[in-house]
């Protein structure tokens, strides 16, 4: 049984009242937050009050639905009204939102306990979580090593226990990849299954909010509360429910592995993909191998489009509607470009600055347009492989967890930050779905994760063959941090 | 030498739909401050626009009416520039794909101006300067605009001026936007260059922006026309640049900043989707699109027989032309309907803004009744001309002024006995008359009309006279 | 090849300063990025015109008016306000 429906019946069997269970996370966070720096903002009254209507409705003898009174958290780029949302960043210092993102207001329909807001990279760039103006968060399984990122904070909170579930938001493999590095579950929907109204945008085209979950029932049951369409977010058209169809027989279904997923990535954890490729197998899948040469240009036309779209994103950061605002200036021009340059961190002015010269006069053509087209060759390689395969089985990133202050260190470049995305971001390029889940342990006793790519919006296929993977050899190591129950 | 002006427009229209262009927001003008707005027209982080489908409409609507091909597919793009007055640091707009492209007006004098584009975008919030602080507005952020280019086929200001009267008249008519230069629901830049008479080339062109009247386009134009051609005749040469036109000293001066690099890095806008207009959803827009000034003014001249001067005052507002045509409905000559609204009816309309509004007591039917008893020969037309008069002072039908022996009109004993009276009591002029003086017997018919308080109908009574005389 | 003159005016576009002394290394590690993106233009690419990712069109909203927010709830966050509008100051 799933975590969520572990939790949710010991709340209607009156083991735990539902105040009871939200006093024990913030005990937990309260306690273990300095070292893992998961949570930037914590809640507890938010959280207590929602604990108790649920506890009322209980009492009164009412039903609950499934994600009713189940403690949670938010990434940080969520916008929650009243509640402080800082994308991790300086330049979103105080700022409160004045109204709930779609997905917020679902799960509040659904009687949600929000118990804070989770750490994440300065407005999702970054892939260690290490860019956060506050800080990174750290791994549950080893605090030397990075909860991953960008979504680190949700991934440290959920793997670590201080939350059951959260929602972080995958623009290049930023819920994947942390779920992967901290041993949980982590599903990027299709572009377009989740509203992102309300998401603070990093990469509009590339942007999707999913859940993170200690394991693959969860992320169907959250999914299918937020896979919703919402009129708000022209893109939006919702999914297919996928956790009816969890446990169904998987024999018979065709497994892909494009060779060049496995390229440049490391021997043990390749070695893990492939075990549990063998794995499939045995539960009567059918495994079958091709060639996506498109792969190897997924990764500088991600990082083209994403930072074009962020230059221009990240525009409206200007000090004066909200947030940061720099103190000492002269005149408005002045203002802006001081309190833009003061909020901002390292890596965000990297970004807009190279999204803003691929977009410039005289380079569009040979960037921004080449990479356009070639987003729509990486979509048609992925159409013809759903030809041969129901879905893709891949790693998630090509290591495990990273040592904290690697990325940023000496040796190394910018470049090889960006490679690290090389396993998540083609998915993204092509808007499909994908769903990471650990798939052993590193030597270092650190989680390996494996994802399975699925069609457009066809999450139910691969949460099916996650929640068997899952069933048939669970990979989950414990922590020794947060809640247990 | 003698030099040629060549100046193109750029137009931006606001259109009058309910909501702004991309949020719930209203679009009234005015309000206090900062009081029409929401997430979305604010520019807040993760907030996103939703296409207000009416703007599409209007924007097609626009371009049939200056005889556009409307697009099959269009999508919005970003345009990248950071500008306290902009929440997002980008307009939403069109760029490679607008809706509407390769149309025209038509001036009087037969030549044809060119619109290479009409595009919808967003309005941006309103700046207030003071002692070097900036106040921030956005009520009017979001507001829908449409933008109409034309070609550089402007040869004289005359051109110009009619071309934005026409303008302002057509956008009215299909009723997409009320066109006031004023208020800022209208906004005219000019491109304007020179070059010497008979040459094909373009010579280097200036911008001019802040002109709110059409007077003042008129007056902008001719001072950097002037300007121009000064600059160049002492050997200077035109810089490329963007001017802003000072009303009170009637001059243009530089607006360029070191501040503002332009670049505007447009790109497709992700936040949206494709538009699609079905060549059927164009057919039915054009299909509910009222009958335009032009084809109005031309069918009053040729069908109607109405002076061609008079045509243009009853197609100048649309308000007006409607009145008339259903004034005129039935009638063996409209121009009877046009004599009164442009005589008797605008002497009470004595501003423009009244004429426009056209807010009159008597309907559009109760004239018609009025100029049908008229034609039938029933009501005189003195007589008509004062019942206009207390028709229009209280609203009340023709009937109510007329009694039915007023418009029986005069049995022929009465009208012999009236003529009679009058021979008697005028005989000089009878006898002028008879001595060969035509004239003379005007004054007699004066007198019988007079009897008669105007019921007498002057042919009758010339005929009677005649025959009374000899 | 990334110039120093293209650094300064990106970042003006981008209304960020950059301090004169990171100017080199800027250059340097811009030119590093638009070296791996270039790593694209060796790409024949035979495909379709992309359009959107799902190829959606026509999400319009009707024209219905909605109240807007109150004043106060707009100017929340302004980091300066005066009179109901949100403030830059001149300072200096």
């Amino acid at each position: 049984m799933g975590q969520i429906k572990r939790i949710h019946d010991m709340l209607i069997s009156g083991e735990i009242s539902c105040v009871e269970l939200t006093k024990k996370y913030l005990e937990a966070i309260k306690n273990s937050n300095k070292e893992l720096n998961a949570y930037i903002t914590v809640t507890p009254e938010v959280a207590l009050a929602q604990a108790e209507a649920v506890d009322k409705k209980i009492a009164n003898g009412e039903e609950i639905g499934l994600l009713e009174g189940i403690p949670m958290t938010l990434k940080d780029n969520i916008s929650t009204k009243g509640i402080e949302t800082t994308c991790a960043s300086k330049i979103l210092t105080g700022y409160k939102p004045i109204y709930d993102a779609t997905v917020y207001e679902l799960l509040q329909k659904e009687g949600v306990v929000m118990l804070g807001k989770a750490n994440m990279d300065e407005f999702a760039m970054g892939s260690s979580c290490e860019t956060s103006y506050y800080g990174g968060a750290k791994n549950p399984h080893s605090l030397d090593h990075v909860a991953g990122g960008s979504s680190g904070g949700v991934a440290s909170a959920v793997g670590g226990n201080l939350a059951v579930y959260g929602l972080g938001s995958d623009t290049g493999g930023s819920i994947r990849q942390p779920a992967s590095f901290c041993g949980i579950v982590g599903l990027k929907p299709t572009y377009g299954a989740v509203s992102r109204y309300g998401l603070i945008a990093y990469a509009s085209s590339f942007d999707q909010i999913g859940p993170i979950t200690q394991d693959v029932e969860d992320a169907a049951i959250v999914f299918d509360a937020i896979a919703k369409y919402d009129e708000r977010d022209s893109t939006s058209q919702g999914s297919k429910p996928a956790a009816p169809t969890l446990n169904d027989d998987i024999k018979g279904r065709k497994i892909g592995i494009a060779n060049q997923y496995l390229d440049g990535v490391r021997e043990d954890v390749k070695q893990a993909v492939l075990d549990a490729a063998k794995a499939y197998e045995d539960m009567g899948a059918e495994i079958v191998y091709f060639d996506l040469p498109e792969l190897k240009f997924a990764l500088p036309c991600y990082y083209i489009l994403a930072m074009a779209e962020a230059s221009s994103n990240l525009g409206r950061y200007d000090g004066i509607r909200y947030g940061y605002k720099a103190e000492h200036y002269n005149g408005t021009h002045d203002m802006i470009c001081r309190t833009r340059s003061e909020g901002f961190g390292k890596e965000v002015q990297r970004r807009i600055l190279m999204g803003t010269y691929v977009l410039s006069a005289g380079y569009y053509d040979a960037y921004y347009k080449k990479a356009v087209n070639l987003r729509g060759a990486i979509v048609e390689a992925f159409d013809r492989a759903f030809e041969l395969c129901d879905a893709i089985l891949a790693p998630t990133a090509p290591v495990t967890a990273f040592k904290n202050g690697y990325l940023f260190g000496e040796e190394t470049d910018q470049i090889e930050q960006y490679l690290s995305d090389i396993c998540t971001v083609p998915v993204n390029t092509a808007g499909l779905p994908a769903v990471s889940v650990p798939c052993g342990v590193d030597g270092e006793g650190l989680p390996i994760g494996m994802q399975l790519i699925g069609k457009k919006f066809d999450e139910k296929t691969i949460l099916n063959l996650a929640y068997k993977y899952e069933q048939a050899e669970d990979k989950r190591i414990e922590t020794k941090w947060g809640v247990k129950l | 030498m003698k030099y040629e002006l060549v100046a193109g427009f750029e137009t931006h229209v606001e259109l009058q739909t309910n909501t702004k262009i991309f949020c719930s927001c209203t679009t009234k003008f005015g309000g206090d401050p900062n009081t029409h707005c929401c997430p979305v027209c604010i520019g807040l982080p993760g907030t996103l626009p939703k296409l207000n489908e009416r703007v599409v409409e209007y924007a097609i609507m626009a371009g049939l009416a200056t005889n556009c091909e409307i697009a099959e597919i269009a999508k919005m793009d970003r345009k990248n520039y950071c500008y306290p007055d902009l929440p997002k640091a980008y307009q939403i707009s069109q760029y490679d794909k607008p809706l509407c492209e390769h149309g025209y007006i038509a001036l009087s004098n037969g030549r044809k101006i060119r619109i290479l584009r009409i595009h919808i975008e967003e309005d941006a919030g309103k700046l207030i300067h003071n002692h070097g602080d900036t106040y921030v507005d956005y009520n009017r952020g979001g507001v829908p605009l449409i933008e109409i280019v034309t070609e550089p086929d402007f040869r004289s200001i005359d051109e110009a001026k009619e071309y934005v009267e026409k303008l302002q008249q057509i956008m009215r008519y299909i009723g997409v936007s009320d066109c006031r230069m004023q208020e800022g629901s209208m906004r005219c830049d000019v491109n304007i260059s020179v070059r010497p008479e008979g040459s094909e080339k373009l010579g280097t062109r200036t911008e001019i922006k802040n002109m709110n009247s059409i007077t003042n386009i008129a007056k902008a134009m001719e001072y950097e026309f002037e300007r121009q051609v000064d600059l160049i005749e002492n050997g200077g040469e035109v810089v490329q640049e963007t001017l802003r036109y000072d009303d009170a000293t009637g001059t243009t001066s530089s607006m360029r900043s070191k501040e503002d690099a332009h670049d505007y890095r447009y790109f497709r806008e992700p936040d949206l989707v494709t538009i699609n207009v079905p060549r059927e959803r164009v057919e039915e827009i054009k299909a509910r699109l009222p009958e335009l000034p032009e084809s109005k003014l031309r069918r009053y001249v040729e069908d109607y027989e109405i002076p061609e001067k008079d045509a243009a005052q009853l197609t100048k507002y649309r308000s007006i032309s409607e009145y008339f045509d259903k004034a005129s409905e039935g009638l063996k000559s409209p121009k009877t309907a046009s004599n009164f609204i442009i005589g008797q009816i605008f002497r009470r309309l004595v501003t423009e803004a009244d004429k426009e509004a056209f807010d009159i007591k008597t309907s559009a039917d109760q004239l018609n009744e009025l100029c049908k008893l008229l034609e039938s020969g029933k009501l005189k037309n003195n007589l008509a001309k004062t019942a206009l008069d207390k028709m229009l002072d209280t609203g009340k039908p023709v009937t109510e002024f007329v009694s039915e022996s007023d418009m029986a009109g005069l049995d022929d004993a009465t009208l012999t006995e009236y003529c009679q009276n009058a021979i008697n009591a005028m005989s000089a002029a009878v006898a002028d008359y008879k001595s060969g003086k035509e004239k003379a017997l005007m004054a007699v018919l004066g007198n019988v009309m007079k009897q008669s308080r105007g019921r007498a109908d002057a042919a009758s009574v010339t005929k009677k006279l005649k025959e009374l005389i000899g | 090849m990334v110039t120093r003159e293209d650094i300064e005016n990106i970042a003006l576009l981008s209304k960020l300063f950059v301090d004169e002394k990171d100017l080199d290394s800027l250059t340097e590690e811009m030119q590093k990025i638009v070296a791996f993106a270039d790593t694209i233009n060796n790409v024949e690419v035979k495909t379709g015109e992309f359009d959107n990712i799902n190829n959606l069109s026509n999400a319009f909203r009707k024209d219905e008016v909605k109240e807007s927010l109150p004043v106060e709830e707009i100017l929340k966050n302004a980091p300066e306000q005066a009179e109901d509008h949100f403030l830059v100051r001149k300072r200096a």
